[in-house]
């Protein structure tokens, strides 16, 4: 039931970035939605529980996209696996960690969105305006991220509870 | 302890990988792509309502703003009244030259085209590729390939259909590539998406330079899209004698965050 829950939550957010976040766009890049909230799954929940919805929230993004299924779920995986490499090696109580590590997970998500689109032969944007978008994107969703966490703490309050998540 | 769940984690990390590289090679098939763009319009119908729930909620939330910014806007509106229906008067004047002039010449080409009116659902997931989603796919006629538009000029070109759904590549998607002439110096150039402007590359001819205001419009060059579709007005324009090309940036007619409805020339294939 609760994972039902989180499936919903993670569609509306899906809709949401795919409907509403363009409105929203500061220097060419708009809030990823689905990313901020895969990274404050696994920072609130550990790395497996976020990687798992990475792959669901990814697919669902790629159903929104051209192209083939599977590149968005690889960029959140790589963010999340990220987030999660951070959350277990740093102090985890600091809101300036999450923040640190969204930026850089939005990073690591664009480099491999861009590389994986390379690798299956599809068109990639030139370096420059790729490397403007990244920077405008990663401070746009660290900006969010005390937010989503606060969010997901209280969504997540029963894992969040854990005494050593994974 | 620690150690084995930090490689079990990688463990998952690298087996999911490797199973998303696998899905994406096998989706990306042409054999697939009938499934992908089937599975893809699933999705159409909920977009189509969040899109309706988000414009309403827009519509709401602009009455508070719209009040304070109408008196601006009214004078605005009034001094560009004024220079439009000047433009009237002359254009009325060239239209008229214009229609004897191709009677003279027999001109018979056609400038009517075959539409389908779509609907927005919703737009790309990140700022890589700048794409819409519209309600209408190949059950519609619609087929990759085909221009989209709207009534104040081009919008993109569709790159991938389902049978209820459409993925658009708009303009201002940094791969999109489009060949226009400007309408008053008649240059011609290459106008390339962006993240903020769409950027036009003017090829330099001598005694002519372009100026901002000029309007970019496809020239049909390479075939890719029908001659005359407005695409944007010059911003601003830079100009260097040691260069072959110059520089501009275009504002383009139509907005990504605001169009609503657009519209699927049918009839028209790019060679």
């Amino acid at each position: 039931m609760k994972r039902l829950g989180i499936v919903a939550l993670l569609l509306a957010t899906v809709l949401v970035q795919v409907t509403w976040a363009p409105r929203l766009t500061v220097a060419g890049a708009f809030p990823n939605l689905a990313l901020v909230a895969v990274i404050a799954i696994t920072w609130t929940a550990g790395v497996r529980y976020g990687m798992a919805w990475a792959v669901v929230a990814g697919l669902m993004l790629d159903l929104t996209s051209d192209g083939p299924l599977g590149p968005h779920a690889l960029a959140l995986l790589a963010g999340a696996y990220l987030t999660g490499f951070w959350a277990r090696n740093l102090d985890r109580d600091s809101l300036l960690h999450p923040v640190i590590a969204a930026a850089a997970s939005t990073a690591a998500y664009s480099s491999v969105l861009v590389f994986a689109d390379d690798v299956l032969g599809l068109p990639v944007p030139p370096l420059g305006i790729a490397m403007q978008l990244v920077v405008a994107a990663s401070l746009y969703n660290a900006a969010l991220m005390p937010v989503a966490l606060a969010m997901m703490h209280k969504l997540h309050s029963p894992a969040a509870r854990r005494p050593k998540p994974v | 302890m620690y150690g084995r769940s930090q490689s079990r984690s990688t463990g998952l990390f690298l087996t999911l990988c490797a199973s998303m590289l696998l899905l994406a090679m096998v989706t990306e098939q042409t054999w697939a792509a009938g499934a992908r763009g089937a599975l893809k319009s699933y999705l159409a119908p909920v977009e189509a309502v969040m899109t309706q729930l988000a414009g309403n909620v827009d519509r709401v939330t602009a009455v508070f703003g719209d009040v304070s910014t109408l008196r601006a806007e009214n004078q605005r509106l009034t001094a560009a009244d004024q220079a439009l229906r000047r433009q009237v008067v002359e254009l009325n004047a060239a239209a008229k030259e214009n229609a004897t002039l191709r009677q003279a010449l027999d001109f018979e080409r056609s400038y009517g085209h075959r539409m389908v009116a779509a609907q927005i659902v919703g737009r790309g997931p990140d700022g890589f590729s700048r794409t819409l989603e519209v309600d209408r796919g190949t059950a519609d006629g619609v087929k990759p390939g085909m221009i989209v538009t709207t009534g104040a000029g081009l919008v993109g070109r569709v790159q991938e259909a389902g049978p209820h759904g459409a993925i658009v590549q708009t303009l201002a998607d940094p791969q999109s590539r489009v060949n226009v002439f400007l309408s008053t110096s008649g240059l011609q150039g290459t106008v390339t998406g962006g993240p903020a402007a769409l950027q036009l590359e003017i090829d330099h001819s001598i005694g002519v330079t372009a100026t901002s205001g000029e309007w970019a419009l496809t020239s049909g060059v390479g075939g890719g899209y029908p001659r005359g579709l407005v695409v944007g007005e010059l911003a601003s324009v830079t100009h260097r004698d040691s260069s072959t090309s110059d520089q501009a940036l275009v504002a383009w007619v139509n907005d990504p965050a605001a169009i609503s409805l657009v519209l699927v020339i049918t009839d028209f294939a790019p060679s």
